[in-house]
């Protein structure tokens, strides 16, 4: 497979790198940030995303289950926090928007774990990857050109 | 213009939804950086299309607070009624578009609903005939500028009716 074009604007670029950055940092929880973006790249079928962010979560340490299992989560509830798995069904809400506004019993369940400062954080993530995911996608990026 | 505030037909609306949570002011940076984004994206991109581009992604997104402002913002810059009210039916209203906006629309459609499939190469195709490369890596970059506006805006519930056509420049 081919990329359709390689080409992203260098500021678009940047200001991309800064959203995730400042999303990620917010967040304060790198092992959860890496199963949001891995699980929002998933639904959105985006190969470049998914084996990068794989490879940055087995560089971090997470365990093969945990990733394997990701597409199940909801199936797999002991190897999740509550806390993760409230992550995760708001990623997978905020990411599928044509189903449906992201329901009041997701949205509060994410609220109930995560303070408004570290929630703004998380939906900014995902949004931040919902980006990457449409950047690389709709232009065709081939997965395996990231090393951590 | 009238909107949902006049007092003559308040009455008998529902209560307007509370917004749920003040995400710029809880993640500055993170807004900060959605600014700059949204300006580094729509550089090079012809502003008319790309109200009709904002409107179509946040109706299949159904973002109210985007709708309400991209609609207003496409009549403020001349845009026409007609134009606007057909976006959600724009196949069958061809003749209301350009060949380069229909285009354009149908990639839309493909890079926000990612989730029924990849963006289809024909619709890569058509869109290509119309756009250079440059044009076409900055089309694809604000429309995914737009998706993430909507997903602050729907996650957030951000209230819809009290945009000011120009507020956002």
């Amino acid at each position: 497979m081919t990329a359709r074009t390689r080409l992203l604007d260098r500021e678009v670029a940047q200001a991309m790198s800064a959203l995730s950055a400042a999303a990620k940092k917010g967040l304060g929880d790198l092992a959860l940030a890496e199963l949001v973006m891995i699980r929002a790249s998933q639904i959105n079928h985006c190969a470049f995303c998914l084996d990068m962010h794989l490879t940055l979560a087995r560089k971090n340490g997470e365990s093969e289950q945990r990733l394997g299992l990701l597409d199940a989560w909801e199936e797999a509830e002991e190897l999740y926090s509550e806390r993760e798995r409230a992550a995760l069904a708001l990623t997978e809400a905020v990411t599928v928007l044509t189903e449906g506004f992201v329901p009041d019993a997701v949205y509060e369940r994410a609220a109930a774990h995560f303070p408004d400062g570290e929630l703004a954080h998380l939906v900014g993530l995902i949004a931040a990857i919902n980006s990457w995911n449409r950047v690389m996608v709709g232009r065709r990026i081939p997965p395996g050109g990231y090393t951590p | 213009m009238t909107t949902h505030t006049d007092d003559t037909t308040t009455a008998r609306h529902a209560p307007e939804l509370p917004v749920r949570l003040d995400w710029a002011g809880h993640a500055p940076e993170v807004y900060k950086a959605m600014v700059r984004l949204d300006a580094a994206a729509r550089r090079g991109v012809d502003p008319t299309l790309y109200e009709l581009v904002k409107i179509r992604a946040s109706q299949i997104n159904r973002c109210a607070l985007c709708i309400d402002m991209h609609s207003k913002d496409a009549l403020a810059a001349g845009e026409s009624v007609e134009r606007i009210i057909q976006l959600s039916a724009w196949e069958e209203s061809r003749h209301f578009y350009t060949g380069k906006e229909l285009a354009a629309l149908e990639l839309t459609e493909a890079v926000t609903v990612l989730t029924d499939g990849f963006v289809p190469d024909d619709v890569y195709e058509r869109v290509a005939k119309h756009f250079d490369e440059p044009e076409l890596a900055q089309l694809v970059a604000a429309i995914t500028v737009i998706n993430a506006w909507n997903r602050f805006g729907v996650t957030c519930r951000m209230t819809p009716g009290h945009y000011r056509p120009g507020q956002h420049g």
